[in-house]
């Protein structure tokens, strides 16, 4: 991500300059990304999708002075296409006011979030408790193997161990529910 | 249209932009709106013949100070609502400040006029026009910023049309300071301020509407 962030920034610094095979290399760049970011939103109308990918290729053409080069290109591009869709679904009827925006991208980045804590929390429930809680521990709450160790009342290196054991057991489960 | 076809549209005669762009084009737009203003109140309302004298005098540095710094704060909020994804930060809430100094100024001032001459600081000679005269002013310079946005891309458009009205109200009262003879902090502390809001609650209101993208 922090790389592709990179590489669409170099495009677009130089796009700025007024290279025009950058500033095409960008936009094209672009289109795989948002045509997902809609879709996702969307629910799969792909005029809709479409049209919108192509109102936010506009703007970030039409618009590219408003992009500070010290900042992070992607928080940019996202912007507008949050911009976007809220205005259009403001359009279609839903009263969204415009300036709940930062609190409705929140929402959407909430609901993100806590389906992916559900998704989370089934898959550890398919693996033994201990291994699930050494990884809530460590990867999750984020502690260092000493601290996990100390919390759960175990030996470090049983912690290290059922970490490297749970990955494994997870990474069974989801290849397993992906076939 | 499809979306290569539209790339390829879009980057055909690509102009650069210059480093700097959003705030040149902000820039650009306010001088423009500005001049316009200036021209108003130098050949419409006439500038106040003891200009030359009262620049060597306070008052006419503390109103300058008082709608200058609010000016500032309104011109860098909108600078940062101009950005898709930008933060207004304190520049809104700093406002306060000249607001209180100058209030402090109007109770010192208070203090040392007898009580059956407060009104008359109060309303000066012009209180009947002076609002309504900042907020016309600043018409020219909200219009300016309307043209800097097209290329800009604010999200948070009521905000956005707040700070840009009360930026122009603000460089409009600036101007106005060189019409308007009143001396009184009471005086501009009211009804500077009441012609600066009003033009930051226009902006709210026409904001959603014409900074649409």
């Amino acid at each position: 991500m922090r790389h592709d962030d990179d590489r669409l920034r170099a495009l677009m610094l130089a796009g700025l300059t007024g290279d025009s095979v950058a500033h095409a290399a960008l936009l094209r760049a672009l289109l795989s990304p948002l045509r997902g970011f809609f879709r996702r939103r969307l629910g799969g109308r792909d005029d809709d999708v479409e049209d919108l990918v192509q109102e936010t290729l506009i703007a970030v053409h039409q618009r590219r002075a408003s992009y500070d080069p010290e900042r992070p290109f992607g928080a940019w591009v996202h912007a507008i296409a949050r911009y976007k869709l809220i205005d259009r679904y403001r359009r279609s009827g839903r009263t969204t006011p415009l300036d709940d925006m930062p609190e409705l991208a929140d929402e959407f980045a909430f609901a993100e979030a806590s389906d992916a804590r559900a998704d989370l929390d089934r898959l550890l429930d398919t693996i033994p408790a201990k291994q699930a809680s050494v990884l809530r521990a460590t990867r999750i709450e984020g502690l260092s193997t000493a601290e996990a160790a100390e919390r759960l009342g175990i030996g470090e290196s049983d912690v290290k161990v059922s970490a490297h054991r749970g990955l494994k057991a997870l990474a069974a489960r989801v290849r397993d529910s992906w076939q | 249209m499809n979306s290569d076809d539209l790339i390829a549209s879009l980057t055909r005669d690509l102009r650069p932009v210059p480093r700097h762009a959003l705030g040149r084009r902000l820039g650009l737009g306010m001088v423009l709106g500005g001049l316009v203003t200036l021209a108003v109140v130098g050949g419409g309302l006439g500038f106040r013949p003891d200009l030359a004298l009262a620049m060597h005098g306070a008052t006419f540095w503390i109103k300058w100070a008082y709608t200058i710094s609010l000016a500032v704060c309104a011109t860098a909020a909108t600078l940062r609502l101009a950005r898709p994804d930008g933060i207004v930060g304190g520049w809104l809430r700093l406002m306060v400040v000249p607001v209180l100094c100058l209030a402090m100024i109007a109770v010192a001032e208070l203090a040392v006029t007898p009580r059956g001459q407060w009104l008359a600081l109060w309303l000066g000679h012009s209180w009947t026009m002076c609002s309504r005269n900042v907020l016309l002013l600043s018409v020219p310079i909200f219009a300016g910023l309307l043209w800097s946005f097209r290329r800009l891309a604010p999200t948070r458009l009521a905000l956005a049309g707040t700070s840009a009205g009360m930026a122009a109200g603000a460089w409009g009262a600036t101007l106005y300071c060189l019409h308007c003879p009143e001396t009184s902090a009471l005086f501009v502390l009211t009804w500077y301020t009441l012609g600066m809001a009003g033009a930051a609650l226009v902006g709210r209101l026409l904001g959603p509407r014409l900074l649409r993208w």
